[in-house]
């Protein structure tokens, strides 16, 4: 490889348009400073975490340049990111939650009860908030379909399609496997259910992670009005909220749980998880870690649409 | 003078640092991105990473406060503009009331001696 290969390719991390405009000059100063000697890593990583500010710049997630109606559509869509983070925390939770009920005193039921209805309650409602936006936002692709044909979103379109049939077909199979099994063999007694259960996961990781980048991908190309903006940012400033919210019934019922029912999320046993010996089960960390990396993301969102909503 | 810092901040970036010595730099003719770099170190010291010179690069041109020179060279030269001038200058003489603030507030001699003596030029001009 040659030594201006050796320096293009460092420069991966930066977006294409900025590699093409200052790439040539960059590689140049490499060249000059470095010569035929190897790059330091000091060097490297600071090119890394610079390329990784340009390409969020270039989205307009991060920059005072961008345009306010940039940062409403970035923010909502940095929001949605965050939700998606939800789902399947939420799917986590949900799954390791079941029957803790059973598990729990009566009389210390009613702080965890409070989390648990709050972490329900909020879910649905930021389901329907995420609903209501895409419909408000369906129009505005039919528009696009029509004024310039699928060309510019068929391919995200047809990976989503791929991966939401793919993830409706593994819980169908699974489904219908699970109704001729015992509760024991549903829950851990056979391997090849447990193994089909996690593959259904992963599948459904998938799906979401597509769905959000199509998301994504779609919405940047539609052309929103200010209004339209402002509705779908005020949304995703409800989802954020509710996402709060189910941080806050989360800890409710974890804490509660950790106080009043120790053993139930210690022997956690019956419902397919790795079960421990303390108040930290596996499960529970990964799902608390997704939501506040889900949140942050979400937060992070917030604020830019706000910077949008307050820069006319 | 709080405000008009403010506002030169907001014209050069969050980063100012770099870009106020790019500026400096190119304010003595146009230069590409080695020649910023050396010349940026020899005249305060700073060494900028390539990463730090041509994100500030990049944001300066964003800005219109530098542009890039025509060359037929691999290498890029850039020259100040005349918007760029104008956000040097008065980052200058922000910096400058600062300087003199402090030099007077901690009664430095030298510094206090040559404010004196502009203050009588000043006084004597007018």
């Amino acid at each position: 490889m040659s030594a201006s290969n050796h320096f293009e390719r460092i420069l991966r991390w930066y977006p294409p348009n900025w590699r093409a405009h200052y790439g040539p000059g960059l590689v140049a100063l490499l060249e000059d400073t470095y010569g035929e000697n190897p790059v330091p890593l000091r060097i490297r990583a600071s090119l890394a975490r610079a390329g990784t500010v340009e390409r969020a710049r270039e989205v307009g997630v991060l920059g005072e340049t961008t345009s306010s109606n940039d940062r409403l559509r970035v923010g909502s869509q940095l929001v949605l990111c965050g939700w998606s983070l939800f789902v399947i925390a939420g799917a986590i939770f949900a799954k390791f939650t079941e029957h803790w009920n059973v598990a729990t005193p009566a009389a210390h039921r009613t702080l965890a009860s409070i989390g648990d209805s709050a972490v329900q309650w909020a879910g649905v409602v930021s389901a329907i908030t995420v609903l209501v936006a895409a419909l408000f936002v369906f129009p505005v692709v039919v528009r696009l379909v029509r004024a310039q044909g699928w060309t510019s979103i068929r391919r995200p379109v047809r990976r989503n399609a791929l991966a939401v049939g793919s993830v409706a077909a593994f819980i169908a199979g699974l489904t219908l496997w699970a109704h001729r099994m015992s509760f024991h063999q549903r829950n851990g007694g056979t391997i090849g259910y447990t193994i089909g259960f996690l593959v259904t996961g992963v599948v459904a990781l998938v799906a979401i992670a597509t769905a959000t980048s199509t998301a994504v991908t779609v919405t940047r190309e539609l052309d929103f009005s200010r209004r339209m903006l402002r509705l779908l940012s005020s949304l995703a400033l409800g989802l954020t909220v509710l996402m709060g919210v189910i941080v806050a019934g989360v800890a409710l019922w974890w804490a509660s749980e950790a106080i009043y029912a120790p053993h139930f999320l210690a022997n956690n046993i019956g419902n397919g998880f790795i079960s421990t010996s303390n108040t930290l089960p596996p499960a529970l960390v990964v799902a608390g870690a997704l939501m506040l990396l889900g949140l942050s993301s979400a937060f992070a969102g917030s604020l830019r649409v706000l910077g949008g909503l307050k820069k006319t | 003078m709080a405000k008009r810092t403010t506002a030169t901040k907001s014209e050069l970036g969050r980063q100012s640092e770099p870009a106020l010595l790019i500026l400096t730099s190119l304010a003595s003719g146009e230069k590409h991105g080695y020649a910023l770099a050396k010349d940026v170190e020899a005249f305060s010291g700073v060494t900028l990473g390539p990463g730090t010179l041509y994100g500030a690069i990049s944001r300066l041109e964003e800005r219109g406060l530098i542009a890039p020179v025509p060359s037929d060279d691999r290498r890029q030269p850039y020259k100040i503009t005349s918007s760029g001038r104008t956000a040097l200058a008065s980052a200058v003489r922000d910096m400058r009331a600062l300087a003199d603030e402090g030099a007077a507030r901690l009664r430095l001699r030298v510094l206090a001696l040559r404010l004196q003596s502009r203050h009588l030029v000043t006084g004597l001009t007018r």
